[in-house]
């Protein structure tokens, strides 16, 4: 009975800020209003129909899985390598300094980051071109925002740049949780660094593995910030994502019905990604 | 077991439920306490003098307009006491949200800005909004001096929807000293304006016109006057219509491969930048010798410029095939609307009489730089020549063609803005961003 009265308070918040907007929200996909209508319309499937036609949302869809794949490698692959080479013994005077340089980048706000990144990616005077120019690769100069080629990884750089040292730290910490002298067994045993890093931390860190692989993932399929501030989804819909096709058609122009219905694509795509999640959780608990 | 969980959900759905009927009971309370309390303010307002509150929500929170209305505000109360404004403004994008979702609502506030064009009308069918034909015919003597041309952006079906403000108008503007360097008169076709790129280009100006594509509606500007000078203003209307555009006429193709043509001028780095940065650093700095500007753009300029430059201004030539109207100038006012639930709708319009004068139309011009819609409200005592050119030039338009962004629906300039910046790029052609463009208007009906 005591456990009943504590969960209903989080039933409740749960109800009220998750689930009734998200049954609204699942409503509204099948209805055609703007922001000032006063009556909704009844569309059905429409919105639907609109949504498997819409070629805007193949690039969406494409460059948010870019957005994964690459946040995967540099983000949980990089991340990892950092911070195992901080814990390393012959990192343990500088671990911490450097531990928070890393760290700094998270810290500072998503707007800032990308004004700063405007200013490097600045064709003309830009730090980045400068940077090329001087070291004598003037070749590989290019208008890093503004084409087409280049513009999504741009983008993409930026959180690349921003999130690492985060899941850099999430995985020192659970490097420190690792048992000491399992190092020491295999430094009897003869291992080398590399073989140590493969052998006992990637396995002993492999439930903080799939908590950052999920961060990153869903944090891809609902990025915003990045491409909003940078390109606004351009050059054309070249740096177009879900999130903000979603934003434009819901508060630009004016069309919440179908807003809504690409926020059911955006539900359905992180709700997989989140039961996946959830089961390799599972998974792992039965195995111990 | 199993019972027991049952029971326990049951349980917490009914505790849920009167949680929820607790907090409607809590907001019907609110509402019923402020209820009372409106009713003690009008108790007041009977005793001494009638205390007449107006609500007044506009766009702009940052200085130095805000508080040049806080000080229009201060001295309007001061000279009628028995007037509280409560003022209340949030910017841009944000302000269109909000006040989308209000104007239908018994929220919505008694005196509120709007843009002319789609974005009035969408105000106006909210149901929510007066027209104020009386107000403009009942006092002719200060009717008279709002700019006609302003006037007509807020006219819709004979109705006068909406008190001009401000205007605005968009001209390419030229740097006078590389233009007489190079023996360059003032381009009035098209063909003369590519002419006088070439010239530029060959005198070694890398980016003979400039502008940061960056920015989609800078581009839609563009477009905008482009498509109005082009395509023929019966078949311009239809489809600028929601429920009846197409835009099949070959026109807007041509229209694209003009625009296509155009950013061969503008140098490899534009679609990178943005406006301000196209503006400060290539038009200010003497490197790009013309660009698309807009009047109320005056005072940013005068704060980049060096001392010695020196820039005039030509309407946007003439495309030898167009069948638009070659003296429009594109360009919008905004104003200011009355709702219909407003409790006092005769101080409204008594203050917006008051605020669009030489009261407030002097303060917008000298403080903040705008082109006021009062004629008179400046002169050569306290306004810049170029402020005074700009207020003739929008004077002599034969009419107003509203902003791209403004007269048609969203669906159909988005992806025109999209395009065109792709065709910048090199990625689309005219053609296949007229498709796209046909297909976003097909959507609409």
């Amino acid at each position: 009975m005591e456990a009943l009265a504590f969960t209903v308070p989080a039933l409740a918040i749960l109800g009220v800020f998750v689930f009734y907007p998200l049954v609204r929200n699942i409503i509204y996909s099948f209805q055609s209003f703007t922001l000032s209508s006063v009556t909704k319309e009844w569309v059905g499937l429409k919105n639907y129909a609109t949504l498997f036609s819409d070629k805007v949302i193949l690039t969406c869809l494409k460059n948010n899985i870019l957005y994964a794949l690459i946040s995967i490698v540099i983000q949980v692959g990089f991340g990892l390598v950092l911070a195992a080479v901080l814990e390393d013994v012959a990192f343990r005077k500088l671990a911490p300094t450097l531990r928070s340089i890393y760290f700094i980048p998270t810290v500072i706000s998503m707007t800032v980051v990308c004004l700063l990144f405007d200013f490097i990616y600045d064709p003309q005077m830009g730090l980045l071109n400068s940077f090329l120019e001087v070291i004598g690769l003037e070749g590989l100069t290019k208008i890093w925002l503004g084409s087409k080629k280049t513009a999504m990884y741009a983008v993409i750089a930026v959180s690349q740049w921003q999130s690492t040292g985060y899941v850099a730290m999430l995985f020192i910490v659970a490097i420190q949780k690792i048992p000491h002298d399992l190092y020491e067994a295999a430094e009897v045993d003869g291992a080398s660094k590399i073989k140590r890093f493969f052998y006992i931390t990637v396995p002993q860190v492999r439930q903080m593995f799939f908590v950052t692989m999920i961060l990153t993932v869903s944090g891809a399929f609902t990025v915003f910030n990045e491409p909003y501030i940078l390109t606004g989804g351009g050059p054309g819909t070249a740096t177009m994502v879900l999130s903000l096709h979603m934003y434009q058609t819901g508060f630009v122009k004016n069309n919440m019905g179908y807003a809504s219905t690409i926020a059911m694509l955006i539900f359905v795509i992180t709700a997989i990604l989140s039961s996946v999640q959830f089961f390799s959780f599972g998974a792992e608990k039965e195995e111990r | 077991m199993k019972m027991k969980k049952v029971a326990a959900l049951t349980l917490a759905a009914v505790m849920g439920l009167s949680l929820a009927a607790c907090s409607g009971g809590d907001a019907g309370g609110t509402q019923a306490a402020g209820g009372a309390k409106a009713g003690a303010g009008a108790g007041d307002g009977q005793t001494g003098v009638d205390q007449v509150v107006i609500n007044f929500f506009h766009r702009w929170p940052n200085d130095p307009k805000n508080s040049m209305f806080k000080e229009l505000i201060d001295q309007y109360m001061k000279e009628n006491p028995n007037v509280t404004i409560n003022m209340d403004c949030i910017l841009n994008d944000q302000y269109k949200e909000k006040i989308r979702m209000v104007v239908s609502t018994d929220e919505v506030p008694d005196i509120f800005s709007s843009w002319s064009g789609t974005f009035a009308q969408e105000m106006i069918a909210s149901g929510n909004v007066t027209p104020l034909n009386e107000m403009f015919e009942a006092d002719t003597e200060w009717s008279g001096k709002i700019a006609q041309a302003s006037v007509d952006g807020f006219t819709f079906e004979g109705q006068i929807y909406g008190v001009p403000w401000s205007q605005d108008g968009k001209v390419f503007w030229y740097n006078k000293k590389i233009f007489a360097d190079n023996n360059i008169q003032v381009p009035t076709t098209w063909n003369e304006f590519i002419a006088v790129l070439d010239t530029l280009k060959a005198a070694g100006y890398e980016t003979p016109v400039v502008e940061g594509l960056s920015d989609n509606w800078a581009i839609l500007h563009y477009l905008g006057t482009m498509n109005q000078r082009m395509v023929d203003p019966e078949v311009l209307a239809k489809d600028y219509d929601a429920a009846t555009g197409e835009f099949t006429d070959p026109a807007y193709v041509e229209v694209l491969k003009k625009w296509q043509q155009l950013t061969t001028y503008m140098g490899d780095t534009c679609v990178a930048i943005d406006h301000e940065a196209a503006r400060n650093n290539y038009f200010a700095t003497g490197q790009a010798p013309i660009m698309y500007l807009q009047l109320a753009e005056i005072p940013h300029v005068e704060k980049v410029i060096p001392e010695d430059f020196e820039y005039g201004f030509f309407n946007f030539p003439a495309f030898e095939e167009g069948k638009g109207d070659v003296n429009a100038l594109t360009g919008a006012p905004e104003g200011f609307m009355i709702s219909n639930k407003a409790k006092y709708p005769e101080e409204c319009q008594k203050f917006l009489k008051w605020l669009v004068s030489k009261n407030g139309g002097e303060a917008l011009t000298t403080q903040c730089g705008d082109i006021s819609s009062v004629d008179g409200a400046v002169d050569e005592t306290n306004a810049l020549p170029s402020q005074l050119e700009a207020m003739d030039l929008i004077k002599s338009a034969s009419t107003l063609a509203p902003w791209f962004d403004n007269a048609c629906d969203a669906s159909v300039y988005t992806v025109y803005g999209q395009g065109a910046q792709a065709i910048a790029t090199g990625d689309e052609t005219p053609e296949s961003v007229m498709k796209q463009v046909q297909e976003a208007a097909a959507s609409l009906h």
